[in-house]
């Protein structure tokens, strides 16, 4: 639960959005993976089938593709655009992450990191959505193009799924204080303060900040 | 006649006279149906391969660069290749090799994914939407498998069907493309691994129709599968290595305490 003084970062369209997006991304790498893998098709048996898992992996796909429309609208003013030269300082220290950096660029509602990440979720969301909606309806189609759908979408599948795992450490135990953003969508000061503080500052300079326990008519959310 | 070991169907188009005994044996002996089709000048008919239709003898006029005209006659079908796309890319294990060497289909662990159908260099696949499965020649598995000739074999009056060892009949090939002379080719021995269907081509393998002169697995699938594949779970397995090495190594990123003592201060607590 909050405590006094707890920071609101998130609303709860934007958390809905965001657990539709990792619900059905996680179950369609669990089926994907049920049909890339023969050792894997036994996941298929919780599925009735294979027959059954593939259906389970086209129409998730469609909830999929539905929560990466809604998530591209909701957060691409605020992690789809670079702002210079605040981004490429904090790309050049990486962030702080791999080794020691004395004062981190300061970073904004999302960090140049994030940005990417999100940028690279859109992208090759859109890929696995328009090459799997092919592969579901391949008839007619010309051959040339059918053929390169089947690469293109296990591309998009090994990068999202490398990136799967870098977002769940960095959202859990990779830096402390981040989950309950998408949980309750309460953070601590101190938190807002090091991972977003231009955030923080323009947030609390136009009096929209929305503080647990404060009265805030100016508070916005998406 | 057949033991379990590789075996090839041998189709020598010379002493083929396009009688389609063998589309009808294929037909009757693995029940397909024959459905209704438009008379469009040829009597190449059905038109096309189909779910229903596992071998055709497709029709051709040919005029070579002597101005001869021939009337070509080439039966149609899957050729059974040892480096075989379909199975390759069947995530359900439907499409094997069976001890004969040619490709079998297992009709229940078919998912109807279609993705054989793009994995082909012949376009042998054909998918029956009614169903949800894919269909295809298996040269009549069970008749192999009970001492049988597959149905087309067994129907062909000419000769220009027959089926053996692997060795005997690729050497057979040859002697009658040595008998034929000119441009006579052995065609299926030389990509793939070896196919299990073997032609006998009077012309060079470009002059015919839906046949591809150098056929191997599309690179789509060697992308897919021999490089993407195996990189999915090193790329995986990678980042949750370095995760774990960052964690002990470098250490999380926690909120910095001078944040937090600030903050007290400025909100005078």
């Amino acid at each position: 639960m909050p405590e006094k003084g707890m920071i609101k970062a998130t609303d709860l369209f934007e958390r809905v959005v965001h657990w539709m997006l990792a619900g059905s991304c996680i179950l369609l790498f669990i089926t994907g993976l049920g049909m890339m893998f023969r050792e894997l098709n036994f996941i298929g048996s919780f599925m009735g089938g294979l027959v059954g898992l593939k259906y389970v992996h086209n129409f998730t796909g469609i909830i999929f593709i539905v929560s990466l429309i809604l998530a591209t609208r909701m957060w691409w003013r605020e992690a789809g655009r670079f702002e210079f030269p605040d981004d490429l300082e904090w790309i050049k220290q990486a962030g702080g992450y791999l080794w020691h950096v004395d004062h981190v660029a300061e970073a904004g509602k999302y960090n140049a990191g994030q940005k990417m990440f999100f940028l690279t979720v859109v992208g090759c969301g859109a890929l696995m959505g328009v090459t799997g909606l092919i592969m579901w309806f391949p008839m007619g189609l010309p051959m040339g193009l059918v053929r390169w759908m089947y690469p293109l979408h296990a591309f998009g599948f090994v990068v999202l799924f490398a990136f799967f795992f870098v977002h769940l450490y960095l959202g859990t135990i990779g830096s402390p204080g981040s989950l309950p953003a998408m949980l309750n969508g309460w953070v601590t000061r101190a938190w807002a303060k090091t991972q977003h503080p231009k955030w923080l500052k323009e947030m609390e300079a136009a009096g929209k900040l929305e503080v647990y326990g404060e009265e805030n008519k100016e508070a916005v959310s998406h | 006649m057949m033991s379990a070991s590789e075996v090839i169907k041998l189709i020598d188009t010379t002493r083929c006279t396009a009688c389609r005994g063998c589309q009808v044996a294929c037909k009757q002996w693995n029940e397909l149906p024959g459905l209704r089709t438009k008379n469009r000048g040829s009597y190449q008919n059905p038109p096309d391969l189909g779910w229903n239709t596992w071998t055709l003898i497709r029709f051709q006029e040919h005029v070579n660069e002597k101005g001869t005209f021939k009337w070509l006659f080439r039966k149609d079908g899957c050729m059974h290749c040892t480096d075989a796309g379909c199975v390759k890319v069947c995530p359900s294990g439907a499409l094997y090799h069976t001890e004969y060497g040619t490709v079998g289909i297992k009709k229940n662990l078919c998912i109807g994914c279609k993705e054989c159908i793009a994995a082909c260099p012949f376009e042998i696949p054909r998918y029956n939407s009614r169903t949800d499965k894919i269909t295809k020649c298996d040269l009549c598995l069970t008749r192999l498998q009970a001492n049988q000739q597959p149905a087309c074999v067994k129907s062909c009056p000419t000769g220009a069907l027959s089926i053996g060892p692997k060795d005997k009949m690729i050497a057979a090939a040859y002697d009658r493309v040595k008998v034929l002379g000119g441009d006579a080719n052995v065609y299926g021995d030389k990509f793939l691994g070896g196919t299990h269907v073997l032609y006998v081509l009077s012309e060079k393998p470009e002059v015919y129709d839906k046949l591809p002169k150098n056929p191997s697995i599309p690179l789509s699938v060697t992308v897919w599968k021999d490089w993407l594949k195996p990189l999915s779970w090193i790329a995986g397995g990678g980042v949750i290595a370095g995760s774990l090495l960052h964690y002990i190594l470098h250490g999380p990123k926690r909120p910095y305490p001078e944040a937090d003592q600030g903050d007290h201060a400025e909100r005078g607590e």
